[in-house]
């Protein structure tokens, strides 16, 4: 007889986004993730409380992973943003930023959530129509013919982590790292399905980031002292050392053994048969000219000695990571079986040598065709340099959702408050077949219009932290910050230089007005225009997938969750 | 926030009194607290009974927390039950002694049936209809489910009386049946039990829903509501874009107002692909492996906006290459469920060693035999291997070597499928013909990896037998939990759209039967029909699917060769036997039946039911025979001879065979049905609803409906058909009342007045959506909810029995849903 347990009851919540619950712990999720926002943004420390590892951060992949939310509403959320995160890599802070505060102000409106989840479905299709659009006033397209406007995306992602600490000069040393080794894995030749290569980071902790360095091909880390002196190695003709890789164990154990038994005579030894069969394995090896043995597993002493003698270098546990790269940058096919050696399954590479950094001794194999190649990353304790790593990552991935879609969107908040003004003006421009297709009146759709750019404007105030003024032009629509203090300045001309991107200068009357806090919003005459002649030489940029996404996400989530009519909690 | 506890799935220890549908006993002989159309009001007694939602609301002074893990639940003691003390002391004492034990056996009356539906009916409404909400469901494992599914909705609230358990279970059938209308069930059957609230129960309520079903509801139908229909299959008044708009409509019931348009042009546009051949709606075949193995058709992908969906062809297995070597143009591809390398020693066996080299030899052997298979498949231009089973390194390195991409573990699911659309059977490297050619392989156009998220798949381009041509559908969406809501609703829009293609067909009358065979026939009268549907779709598509006519002849001389020969036949009349096989009665309707049966309290019960029917009883020899019959084929008219002889047998097996024959049923009928049900009499004049009808959505089904029966009543005379007219018609209001609800613009009464006045003065009726839905599957919801009533109220006596929770489950698996 099974035992009997008193099954609860389900925990049926009706409208749930009434309820105050919902409401604080969202206000309290958007005011963390606000005050990471942007290169000012607040550290946050995570740590569990008894010990152990300690997270310093604002990145929201961290954060978002590291939090655990009990209301299942906003579970749903961060589900979502770090769905986004996984794809993308980058504005994880944004869509959350953004989801939460289009909840907040959808919320507030009293119109029907059908509605307005209509209605702003509407407003984001204006949105990526514009952003996909020749006429889009706040996007740049990326040039790959000149590393300009490739080191402002890279420098912009860089410098929005404040959590690494890094100064200018390990900024820009770190941004001509990470674009040096992006460059690496772009394949030489290119046919129709190219495929980008591989960046590995490889951690030395303990030294300064300026250290940090890229080398083409791979790097694979060995303790063995033999490797230190100078290398001897076999050449083949062309003056290619080949190489062999294996991925079956060359420790001469046994056979696998399956279901079945294996019975063994008296005297026989499985194991001297095993270890023959290596050193037949071998003698063909140095038959074939190979001069570097890589073996993902063990590979036996005995085997290692007669290779060693025979002037072939072996490496042995590589371990799967390292596989696939290998055998795309050598051009070699993993060998499984030690009892059919396929001449057909040798690489080449152009040579190989050791380095060492930091105590450590590294075997460097260095392709005739660098689609590998090795970051070696610097930072001086362990919690930085996981941050470290995480951004260049970031960064990484950044400039290759570029490389497929070569257009970057305007930082600093500009692309923010640009859309916004671009919303608000085409909103009071709608024909009136569109209300009726969207079945509802002019004045709901420009009460939702306004919520949906007021939290645009709101992402973009979040990444002021101090208590200066924020200010937009009504000519670019682009987003100005003043610093503190210049809050009663009756022109405000006098006190911004720049807006948030770069782009524009403050050349000309631009008639700013402030952000936040005021009531009906004038509207600009005409769509905001796009800047003719660029003020800065560093812009601040964002990578354009990964924004568009992340607005996509963001508006998604909300109408998701403004949706929800019940939560259904099974309390088993 | 209110919890469902005390009366509709209050915690079965705490309060079992109040699981006494009379609600006498739970408060002191106060009716139910919840009760009336709207239960969650937020003036409900109920409500002030916060629980505790999230940490949040654990630490109401500010600042509030959201990052608080919740702490674990407090563990019972080892081995403890987790019952109240006096629970333990006496859980093994038979029933009879405990006072709450006769209590909880009660007379169930309409008035409290009546509040049951109107709570589900409260708790179902809100995601009803377009401008519905979902909702969230969080499983006990902290899984999020987003849906707005009735079934899902029902099954989530745990029910715990018996009488909604049941309501709930007849909703999801008829959803299951149908794929749609779950919510809509439970908002009818409110009505209509609250409606009869005041009549008497009994027979003569019984006879009486009876009588307006076969003669004021069809009269209604097949003379007023007929005329209104449209068709989306290609006649008289083919719609043009009636799939699309049928699919939205049925979307716009389950998805949210920003993705139904979106999908249901997906949804249109992966139908086109997959069968270009069909005129307005995919073939039935077609749509039955859509639906059937949707699961494997589609692949999701969290983290992009909904916008990012879109159709593929081909297939996309979720797994990657073990080894991939790019091969351009067309190719074979060859399935494989077993290792190709040969083990060394079986599993049970055993490998002597008796030297050194035959060690080595052995070894060496078993590489060059795995090297022959990929030489093989080179030579037979096979350039993909699919398998079933983890193979070894050495095989995907022999496969890298020869040319060979390898895709490993696939599910049984995607073998089954590859079979299906492929027509292949796995290959056997090591069969009979190990020099022959490879003959049966698939062939596809490419074979490349896919990037689907994060996650690498292989994307071969099959191109499929028949009409079908695979195409694989990507959804995408910000969470997986949209994602499965999306992949759900789709596969529930395949359902429905297999309804389009039945038809209802008239009867007359119903004859009177005895009791006992009317409690079967009201358990599953709205199957034959069913099944006599499918066998339409049967005809139309029917091209050598799984049973050929022929195969069915030789399964018949089979059988009638067993018949004559006098050793086995024992008592049975061979001449009677012959004419049941010649007229193979419904399948359906026996093994519900035998389900039925067993289902019942005693097994002795069930043995007596197929007696009843007048067959004759065989001996035990010749239905164990039978029994072998259906093991080893499956075939249809046998497995009714089965199931009629298997009457001897044990009552557990009896209903493995009516399971086994229900399934052949829903999946092979090959034969045309004729009209010799004992049970039920059923004359067919022409069709009441012919396959394709449809009409606008938005309640006009319902408005037509109640007009017509209205209409039709009045010209009854009897006065308790007239009443039953009169409550069924109120009651289909009930649903557009529901659907405009929460509307700012048009309002029921106004929809109501103008289409009733049309109706008056024989206009057409407004229009304002563009929506359609399907007449038959709305018609079998009305017979069902009438039918689920007629059941409800003829329930005399509620046992409760106390029993383990998991053998009262076992016994009535109509409530396990």
């Amino acid at each position: 007889m099974s035992r009997l347990e008193a099954k609860k009851p389900p925990l049926f919540i009706s409208e749930p986004l009434t309820r105050d619950t919902l409401s604080q712990s969202l206000s309290l999720l958007s005011g963390i993730l606000k005050s990471c926002y942007g290169p000012a943004g607040r550290l946050k420390h995570l740590h569990n409380g008894v010990g152990g590892y300690v997270c310093t951060t604002s990145q929201s992949s961290a954060i978002l992973g590291h939090l655990s939310v009990s209301h299942p509403v906003l579970r749903v959320l961060m589900a979502s943003v770090q769905n986004h995160i996984s794809r993308f890599s980058d504005c994880g802070l944004f869509t959350a930023i953004l989801c939460c505060s289009l909840i907040e102000n959808f919320k507030s409106l009293n119109i029907a959530s059908c509605t307005v989840i209509k209605i702003s479905k509407h407003l984001l299709s204006l949105c990526m129509d514009y952003l996909k659009s020749e006429a889009c006033g706040c996007r740049v397209s990326v040039d790959f013919s000149s590393v300009e406007t490739l080191l402002c995306l890279v420098r912009s992602v860089l410098t929005s982590k404040p959590a690494c600490m890094l100064n200018k000069p390990e900024v820009d040393h770190l941004t001509m790292l990470i674009l040096k080794a992006f460059m690496f894995t772009i394949p030489c030749c290119v046919e129709t399905n190219a495929v980008l290569g591989k960046c590995l980071i490889v951690p030395v902790k303990g030294r300064r980031v300026v250290d940090s360095t890229v080398l083409p091909g791979l790097l694979i880390e060995t303790t063995e002292i033999q490797l230190a002196e100078p290398l001897t190695i076999k050449r083949t003709c062309s003056s290619m050392i080949k190489i062999a890789l294996f991925s079956v164990s060359m420790s001469g154990d046994l056979f696998n053994p399956e279901e079945g038994t294996i019975t063994v005579h008296h005297g026989i030894s499985l194991e001297m048969s095993e270890l023959n069969q290596l050193l037949n394995v071998g003698k063909q090896l140095i038959n074939d000219e190979v001069g570097l043995v890589v073996c993902q597993k063990v590979i036996h002493p005995s085997l290692k000695q007669y290779l060693k003698e025979n002037h072939v270098i072996t490496v042995d546990r590589a371990g799967l990571s390292l596989m696939e790269p290998m055998s795309r940058m050598t051009g070699s096919k993993p060998i499984a079986s030690i009892r059919s050696l396929s001449p057909g399954c040798y690489g080449s590479l152009k040579d190989v040598c050791i380095e060492s950094f930091a105590s450590k001794h590294f075997v460097h194999l260095i392709p005739n065709d660098t689609v590998v190649c090795s970051l070696m990353l610097c930072n001086r304790n362990e919690t930085a340099w996981d941050e470290l790593k995480r951004i260049c990552e970031t960064a990484e991935h950044v400039l290759q959702l570029t490389i497929k879609e070569p257009l970057a969107l305007l930082g600093g908040g500009c692309t923010e408050t640009h859309l916004a003004s671009y919303i608000r003006q085409k909103s009071y421009s709608l024909s009136t077949s569109s209300f009726k297709e969207i079945d509802c009146s002019r004045t709901q759709y420009q009460l939702v219009a306004d919520g949906f750019c007021r939290s645009l404007e709101s992402v973009a105030c979040s990444l002021n932290h101090d208590d200066g003024e924020i200010l937009t032009d009504m000519f670019y629509g682009h987003c100005w910050f003043v610093p503190s203090g210049f809050s009663s300045v009756s022109n405000w001309s006098d006190v911004v230089s720049k807006c948030g991107c770069g782009i524009n200068g403050n050349t000309e009357n631009l008639n700013w007005r402030l952000l936040q806090g005021q009531f009906g919003c004038p509207i600009a005459q005409g769509c905001p225009k796009e800047p003719s002649v660029k003020f800065a030489d560093f812009l601040t940029l964002d990578c354009f997938a990964a924004k568009c996404n992340g607005l996509q996400v963001a508006l998604e989530t909300a109408n998701l969750i403004l949706d929800l009519s019940y939560v259904i909690e099974d309390q088993n | 926030m209110t919890r469902f506890s005390g009366w509709i799935s209050g915690g079965r220890s705490r309060e079992a009194a109040a699981l006494s549908p009379s609600g006498r006993s739970a408060r002191g002989g106060q009716p139910p607290a919840l009760c009336g159309a709207r239960p969650f009001d937020s003036d409900s007694p109920l409500r002030r009974r916060a629980a505790p939602l999230g940490s949040a609301s654990r630490c109401p002074s500010p600042p509030p927390r959201v990052s608080l893990t919740p702490l674990p639940p407090p563990r019972p003691p080892s081995g403890g039950r987790l019952l109240p003390p006096s629970r333990r002391a006496c859980a093994g004492l038979p029933a009879l002694r405990f006072p709450a034990a006769v209590a909880m056996s009660c007379r169930p009356q309409p008035g409290r049936l009546a509040q049951e539906a109107a709570a589900l009916a409260g708790a179902v409404r809100g995601a009803l209809g377009p401008r519905g909400g979902r909702a969230l469901l969080v499983r006990p494992t902290g899984q999020a489910v987003l849906t707005r599914d009735g079934r899902c909705l029902l099954e989530a609230l745990s029910l715990e009386p018996p009488t909604a358990r049941m309501m709930a279970a007849c909703a999801c059938s008829h959803r299951a049946a149908t794929g749609d209308g779950a919510k809509t069930f439970v908002l009818l059957l409110a009505g209509l039990l609250q409606g009869l609230r005041g009549a008497a129960a009994g027979g003569g309520l019984r006879r009486a829903l009876r009588a307006f079903e076969a003669r004021v509801l069809e009269r209604a139908v097949a003379r007023g509501l007929r005329g209104h229909f449209l068709s989306v299959l290609a006649g008289r008044r083919a719609e043009a874009g009636g799939l699309e708009a049928l699919l939205e409509a049925y979307l716009g019931g389950r998805l949210g107002p920003g993705e139904r348009r979106l999908l249901a042009r997906l949804c249109c546009e992966y139908c086109r692909r997959c069968d270009p051949g069909a005129a307005a709606v995919p073939r039935p075949r077609v749509l039955r492996l859509l639906g059937r193995r949707f699961a494997e058709l589609h692949a999701a992908v969290a983290g992009l906006p909904v916008e990012s969906s879109r159709v593929l062809p081909g297939l996309v297995l979720r797994r990657d290459f073990a080894a991939y070597c790019p091969a351009g143009g067309e190719l074979r591809a060859v399935l494989v469920t077993e290792p190709l390398r040969p083990p060394l020693s079986a599993p049970g066996g055993e490998f002597e060693v008796s030297s050194e080299g035959q060690y080595g030899a052995s070894l060496r052997w078993m590489a060059r035999r795995t090297e022959d298979v990929m030489k093989r498949l080179q030579r037979g231009n096979v350039k993909l291997l699919l398998s079933s089973v983890k193979q070894d390194e050495v095989v995907i390195y022999y496969a890298k070597l020869h040319g060979v991409s390898v895709v490993e573990c696939l599910s049984e699911e995607e073998v089954a499928l590859v079979c299906e659309i492929t027509g292949v059977t796995p290959y056997t490297p090591f069969g009979d013909n190990t020099r022959g050619e490879i003959a049966d392989a698939a062939a596809a156009t490419f074979c490349r990896p896919l990037l689907l998220g994060s996650k690498r798949c292989a994307h071969v381009g099959f191109t499929g037998l028949h009409a079908f041509r695979p195409h694989c559908l990507i959804l995408c969406g910000p969470v997986d939990s949209v994602n499965e809501q999306h992949a759900a609703a789709l596969q529930g829009a395949f359902t429905m759209l297999q309804q389009l293609f039945k038809t209802v067909d008239q009867r007359e009358e119903c004859k009177g039967e005895g009791e006992s065979q009317n409690e079967a026939s009201e358990v599953c009268s709205w199957h034959p029909s069913a099944a006599q549907q499918q066998l339409v779709i049967e005809n139309v598509s029917c091209n050598g699917d799984r049973v050929s006519e022929c195969q069915l002849k030789a399964r018949r001389d089979e059988t009638e060769t067993q018949i004559v020969d006098p050793g086995l036949q024992g008592s049975e009349n061979p001449a009677r036997v012959q004419t049941d096989l010649q007229i193979p009665s419904n399948p359906v309707l026996h093994a519900k039946e035998l389900s039925v049966a067993t289902e019942g309290i005693g097994s002795s019960g069930g043995i007596q039911k197929p007696h009843a029917k007048g067959k004759q009883p065989s001996g035990v020899h010749e239905s164990c025979k039978s029994d072998s019959l259906v093991d080893n084929q499956k075939n249809y008219s046998t497995a009714v001879f089965a199931a009629r002889n298997a009457s001897a047998v044990t009552a557990c097996e009896r209903l493995d065979v009516g399971k086994d024959l229900e399934k052949t049923s829903c999946n092979i009928v090959p034969c045309k049905h004729e009209e010799s049900c004992v049970s039920i009499a059923q004359n067919y004049s022409s069709s009441l609803i012919e396959a394709g009808s449809v009409l606008p959505v938005g309640g006009y089904f319902e408005i037509l409906l109640h007009y017509y029966i209205r209409y039709y009543a009045k010209q009854f005379q009897q006065s308790e058909v007239t009443f039953i007219s009169n409550v069924v018609a109120d009651a289909l209001l009930s649903i557009p009342k529901s659907l405009y609800r929460t509307t700012e613009q048009n309002s029921f009464t106004k929809f109501y007045l103008k289409a009733i006045n049309a109706l008056r003065k024989n206009q057409p009726l407004p229009m304002n959506e563009k929506g359609l839905e399907l007449v038959y599957c709305k018609y079998q919801l009305v017979i069902s909810v009438l039918h689920c009533a007629t059941e409800l109220l003829s329930i005399d006596l509620i046992i409760g029995i106390k029993r383990p929770l998991k053998k009262i489950e076992d016994c009535d698996s109509e409530d396990d849903f």
